[in-house]
């Protein structure tokens, strides 16, 4: 046998091994997603069953059919209250962090170095700093129960502003200077050159502010209190405390909640996990 | 404001795209000052404040509902901080409770998310390019979801009768187990409450994904002829990894484990859903703390003092990971 054969040998045992650890690990961390599944399709009797099954006996749609029937749960109208504070969220961070990091990049003005660092010395102070005074503010304007405490302050990342800054500062100068000579207004440069240049990264970070405004819990739990204007998270947690006895109907309600847009994350999973690589970015 | 050298180059358009360019700039910076002391520097001054007055929303006072219903106490709540006595204030203790939970969370959480997420990363790195793919995403999968359904998936999982952990552990043993993961405060492994450690394996399955993207794009970072080496030295698995592979990616393991070590510290979301700090506050970790003094018991005053000494933990994490940040290595 030569070298080359022994070594390919060696590293095909590698490989096989590699799988040999892999697959089980990969079928445990599908587990409690799998266990989800398959109890929302099983009866009260069932779910009831001690011990447990784990494949349900009897396969019954009848537990979507009562949460989606639900009057006390109208999934709709939650639905649309995250759409509306994620996408609301998307189009303002998005705007202001690739405006501010571009202005970063390019400009100068007096105290630029001191703002620049104020913003990022935000990216130091946790959430919860401001968790109480910014509860008093939203309170004093009228604003708890009210989309718009969720999306009027959340207008600036600092992150964001940092990161945009980074990916402008390779924005050619000429390109720029080219389009000024051609008598183009500051902010139709930032428009129509500079935003294209920023795609990837308006796609990259755009996704995790999506996902990331999706799933928040605590502040909205703080803000939102009354039962119309919630945001899923809270409202599947409220709809578990309420049927602590009906699992499988918590099941199938999960199930509504997760999957669809998990579904959609999967699909643009690849511009994600670009953005938390990016930056060792952690929630 | 000034305008920048580069733009003196073209004389022709100077004193016109001077002024838009002025222009510009006080239309955009101008809102964002005014944005960023509104939103930003006046609620931190509000927070910092607080802590320094018994305040309530339910009392009433002059300006912010500061002073008459709302005293100024000083430095009382940090002193009370300090008081360890049995007889300590109600929330003193569990301010106690919250700092050791947090604590315990934290070092638990750092290496056992470094122990599963290097090997895995490393064993994903070595598999053929088709499949790697699919195994990335499986282990990543979970980070996608909303912590609050990861939260309701274990809860169900830890079940005392109809969780699947004791349906598998009842069909190896060939008894009936009814153990009450979640609830039964008089189970600790090593002194450690089962509960926290239950706490643990949700938010590990959810929260490793994040390393694991990092440490697989870190591998791919490590030059081919470098693993070729190794092995043409005869360099088997795990000498590769641990000799060659972990003191290359040194500096990313630190980040790593300061950035995982933060977000432990400010764990919310499964514990208020799987136990709500119970049993017998085992689990009550501080933001949760934090979480019902200001909204459930109404005393701000209190628990914007304890967000405090929070914001100084997390912050002096955050110092020794822009120290570690500033020593790049190469290879």
């Amino acid at each position: 046998m030569t070298a080359s054969a022994i070594s390919y040998k060696r590293r095909t045992l590698r490989i096989n091994l590699a799988y040999l650890i892999l697959i089980p690990a990969s079928l445990i961390a599908l587990l409690p997603f799998t266990w989800m599944i398959l109890s929302s399709f099983k009866s009260l009797k069932e779910i009831r069953q001690i011990p447990p099954t784990f494949v349900p006996q009897e396969f019954t749609l009848e537990n979507y059919r009562t949460v989606l029937n639900d009057p006390d749960l109208p999934l709709g109208i939650f639905y649309r209250n995250s759409a509306i504070i994620a996408l609301a969220n998307v189009v303002q961070v998005l705007f202001t962090s690739s405006l501010f990091g571009y202005i970063f990049a390019k400009f100068e003005f007096k105290g630029k170095k001191a703002l620049f660092w104020f913003i990022l010395s935000l990216m130091m102070i946790p959430h919860q700093m401001t968790m109480i005074p910014g509860y008093l503010i939203l309170a004093k304007l009228g604003l708890i129960n009210n989309l718009l405490g969720l999306i009027i302050p959340a207008a600036i990342d600092a992150f964001g502003i940092f990161l945009f800054r980074q990916f402008a500062l390779s924005i050619p100068n000429e390109l720029l200077d080219a389009a000024r000579v051609d008598g183009a207004g500051e902010f139709y440069i930032y428009r129509s050159i500079v935003l294209p240049q920023l795609g990837p990264a308006l796609a990259t970070f755009g996704m995790l502010t999506f996902m990331f405004n999706w799933n928040a819990y605590l502040w909205p739990l703080i803000v939102l209190t009354e039962k119309n204007v919630r945001t899923l998270p809270i409202i599947l947690t409220w709809f578990s405390n309420q049927q602590v006895d009906k699992t499988n109907l918590t099941m199938a309600a999960s199930v509504l909640v997760i999957l669809p847009v998990l579904f959609i994350f999967l699909l643009v999973q690849k511009w994600i996990v670009e953005g938390i690589t990016l930056s060792g970015l952690k929630g | 404001m000034t305008v920048s050298s580069r733009n003196n180059k073209l004389g022709r358009t100077f004193s016109g795209r001077n002024a838009a360019e002025k222009r510009f700039l006080t239309g955009t910076i101008s809102p964002l000052v005014l944005y960023l002391a509104f939103w930003t520097i006046f609620p931190l001054l509000w927070g910092i404040a607080l802590a320094f007055f018994d305040y309530s929303p339910r009392q009433t006072g002059g300006f912010l509902g500061f002073g008459e219903g709302n005293p100024f106490v000083g430095l009382l709540h940090f002193q009370n901080m300090l008081n360890f006595t049995a007889d300590a204030p109600l929330e003193v203790q569990q301010f106690h409770i919250g700092i050791k939970v947090t604590f315990l969370f934290a070092i638990l959480v750092v290496p056992l998310n470094l122990l599963i997420t290097l090997p895995l990363a490393f064993l994903i790195e070595s598999v053929n390019e088709g499949v790697k793919g699919i195994f990335r995403t499986i282990f990543f999968l979970p980070v996608l979801a909303p912590s609050v359904g990861v939260a309701i998936m274990w809860g169900f999982i830890f079940h005392p009768q109809r969780g699947l952990l004791n349906a598998l552990i009842g069909a190896f043993s060939g008894k009936l187990v009814g153990i009450a993961w979640l609830r039964d405060s008089s189970l600790t492994v090593w002194g450690i409450p089962v509960a926290l450690f239950a706490i643990i394996v949700a938010y590990l399955w959810q929260d490793m994904g994040y390393n694991l993207v990092i440490f697989i794009a870190a591998l791919q970072g490590i030059p081919q002829s470098i693993k070729d080496a190794a092995r043409i030295d005869g360099a088997n698995w795990w000498q590769l990894f641990a000799r060659i592979i972990v003191p290359l990616l040194m500096p990313t393991i630190l980040l790593a484990a300061i950035l995982t070590l933060i977000s432990a510290f400010q764990v919310f979301d499964i514990v208020q859903v799987m136990t709500d700090g119970g049993p017998d506050d085992q689990t009550q970790v501080l933001l949760l703390n934090i979480y019902r003094y200001a909204f459930r018991y109404q005393k701000m005053g209190w628990a914007a003092a304890v967000s405090i000494v929070m914001f100084l933990l997390v912050l002096s994490i955050s110092i020794v990971q822009t120290r570690f940040l500033r020593s790049e290595w190469e290879y």
